[in-house]
């Protein structure tokens, strides 16, 4: 298994279908393997998210390929890609996007009860074991409104791996936190590739995040400018 | 299946708990829609009930009548079907009116279990009292059979079917009649026939005023009486029977005017019109009742339609996490569907206690205390459920629809 990246891109290549048309990405193509943490790194608007949206199976390229595990996933159906993102993905977003209505623990247990594969009694104790290893014991039954800005990523973080995905998605995760938050994250990711093996894609702006990634995707304009 | 079905509700009804003042009002849209479709279909199907129920009842359910539809055809075209026969100035037999060969179709009928016939004999007399003359249609009968095949008897206010009986020469007319002559019970006045045939007759019985086809004009004597006073002994003109079954008539009224010839109405022929009106007035009345219920949909439209934008952002999330397009339609859907199903709910209480305000409302009609026939069957709570529900899951689905179109892409950039 460990022959074949996780991810393979061939070509990737993104235009917005607006008058006059907009290139997002232009023929992008790398490699990431398992286990890998790596940031995507560059000016406002070089592309940086419309690339993990593409990764995240959350948008289509308009040319190239997308690989993942092995298979392409360029031509699936809308259904296929909810489950391929329900099962082995796993989106941390800048802002927390917690559901409002509901507490921290049916936040993380949401994927979950949609994916169905655990009985409750098992979803409710990976949910809390999930919060507990972020830190958050106790605040179990808080709506997000009473939580502060620092936990409420960390439950966002607790429910991308709700699913035990085997890929997580950062989209500027460390945004909107102070440093102190933005250091337990960046500590948290770490420990996510490096000890349960889980491959780590992130947009960053944050010089930190950058530094302490293991390889480092520069983008300019759509491109991929240098791979460090 | 059944878990994913249950989170999906899950998150709608946790959707709708959240905004507690739209809920409340769509809720109340659809009870009050349903509530009164509830009381006013129970108050025009109850009162239409009542009226059917008189007309079947007020006359015999099929009447045979001596008359023919089509004149027979001359024995020469009968002969000949297909070949041009024209025959001209043919002399009729004179006939003598009347069934022929009564008794063998009332053994006929007698042979059903189902349905009691009563011959009787129409014919016209003078009435005359004092320098007064009024004309009357006699109705000659036999008044044990007779009661039983229609409620001429519930509708006398004085004297009983029976004394027709006892007393020679008895006669039962109406009350209007009775005053324009200036007679009472128990008064004798003379009645000749067109033949010339003269009687006295004693009034052994009054129909009640507002009894339009007894009160007017017609009485009934016995049918003996009426035969000899017509001079057509022997003779009936009229059959009428009953049936267990009211609704079996216009059958049954077919076969035996094709097998003896003789014109038989049914009571749904007899009140074609009447029942013509009954469907005009079902179909305004559905129509109307459908408007509100349409209406009530309206704002569960309204309450997805705004779920839906204001949750646009969850939306996109919860794609991000795995959800599908349909997973997200079904949600609100299910948002409208709970609201109907509530709102059908509260309209079904209301809609009862309508039912019991309207039941309990007393009025007179011509000294007699009555209260609105009200149509209380289930089947009206089936059909008021049934129209909403499917008209708040069309209301929901179209603006849920929305809810399945959405890009997560364009708010996830959109929020960066």
């Amino acid at each position: 298994m460990t022959g074949t990246p996780l991810i393979r891109a061939e070509g990737l290549t993104r235009v917005l279908a607006v008058e006059p048309p907009v290139t997002l990405i232009r023929d992008v193509s790398f490699e990431i393997n398992r286990g890998e943490f790596v940031a995507v790194i560059g000016p406002s608007g070089c592309g940086k998210s419309s690339l993990l949206y593409l990764l995240g199976l959350l948008d289509r390229p308009t040319e190239g390929r997308l690989l993942f595990d092995g298979e392409d996933t360029t031509g699936t159906d809308g259904n296929a890609r909810a489950n391929l993102r329900l099962a082995r993905f796993g989106f941390v977003f800048q802002f927390h996007f917690l559901l409002p209505e509901f507490t921290a623990l049916e936040n993380v247990t949401l994927p979950m009860r949609r994916l169905g594969w655990l009985g409750g009694a098992e979803i409710d104790a990976r949910g809390r074991a999930l919060l507990g290893a972020m830190g958050l014991e106790g605040q179990e039954h808080k709506t997000p409104d009473k939580m502060s800005g620092g936990q409420r990523q960390r439950v966002a973080i607790a429910r991308a791996l709700a699913n035990d995905p085997a890929l997580l998605l950062g989209d500027e995760p460390t945004g909107n936190l102070d440093s102190l938050n933005s250091k337990r994250v960046i500590e948290i990711f770490h420990d996510l590739a490096a000890k349960e093996g889980r491959t780590i894609i992130c947009v960053t702006h944050d010089p930190e995040v950058a530094a302490s990634a293991h390889r480092r995707i520069h983008m300019l304009d759509g491109r991929i400018e240098r791979i460090d | 299946m059944f878990s994913r079905f249950s989170l999906l509700l899950g998150i709608a009804l946790r959707h709708i708990s959240k905004r507690k003042r739209q809920t409340l009002v769509a809720i109340a849209g659809v009870g009050i829609g349903v509530g009164f479709f509830l009381a006013v279909s129970a108050l025009m199907i109850g009162s239409q009930n009542d009226f059917v129920e008189t007309l079947i009842d007020a006359a015999p359910h099929i009447i045979i009548s001596d008359e023919i539809r089509s004149p027979t055809p001359q024995p020469a075209v009968r002969a000949f079907p297909d070949a041009a026969v024209e025959v001209r100035h043919y002399k009729t037999r004179n006939e003598v009116r009347g069934i022929k060969d009564w008794q063998g179709l009332m053994r006929t009928i007698g042979a059903r279990s189902d349905a009691v016939a009563s011959p009787s004999l129409s014919g016209a007399v003078t009435l005359r009292v004092g320098g007064r003359e009024e004309a009357l249609a006699i109705v000659g009968i036999e008044p044990g059979i007779e009661a039983q095949v229609s409620d001429v008897e519930q509708y006398l206010k004085e004297g009983r079917l029976r004394n027709l009986e006892t007393t020679q020469g008895g006669v039962i007319i109406g009350e209007e009649m009775a005053s324009r002559l200036g007679v009472r019970m128990g008064d004798i006045m003379a009645a000749t026939s067109a033949r010339g045939v003269t009687r006295t007759l004693k009034i052994v019985g009054l129909f009640e005023r507002g009894r339009g086809q007894f009160g007017g004009s017609s009485g009934y004597v016995l049918l003996r009486e009426a035969q000899s006073l017509t001079s057509q002994p022997f003779v009936i003109n009229r059959i009428g029977i009953r049936l267990d079954d009211p609704y079996a008539a216009e059958d049954i009224a077919k076969r035996l005017e094709a097998r003896y010839g003789y014109k038989a109405e049914s009571w749904q022929e007899r009140s074609a019109d009447f029942l013509s009106l009954l469907v005009t007035r079902n179909v305004i009345m559905y129509t109307v009742i459908s408007a509100i219920l349409l209406v009530a949909s309206f704002g569960i439209y309204t309450v997805v339609s705004t779920s839906v934008a204001d949750k646009r952002r969850d939306i996109a999330i919860m794609r991000s996490m795995g959800f599908s397009s349909g997973d997200l339609q079904a949600v609100f859907v299910m948002e409208g569907f709970t609201l109907a199903c509530v709102g059908v709910l509260a309209g079904w209480g209301l809609g009862f206690a309508l039912m019991q305000v309207l039941g309990s409302i007393e009025f007179n009609i011509q000294g007699s205390t009555e209260t609105m026939p009200l149509d209380r069957s289930f089947f009206q709570y089936a059909i008021s459920a049934g129209a909403s529900l499917f008209s708040a899951i069309i209301a929901a689905w179209l603006p849920a629809r929305k809810a399945a179109q959405v890009d997560p892409v364009d708010i996830l950039r959109g929020a960066v």
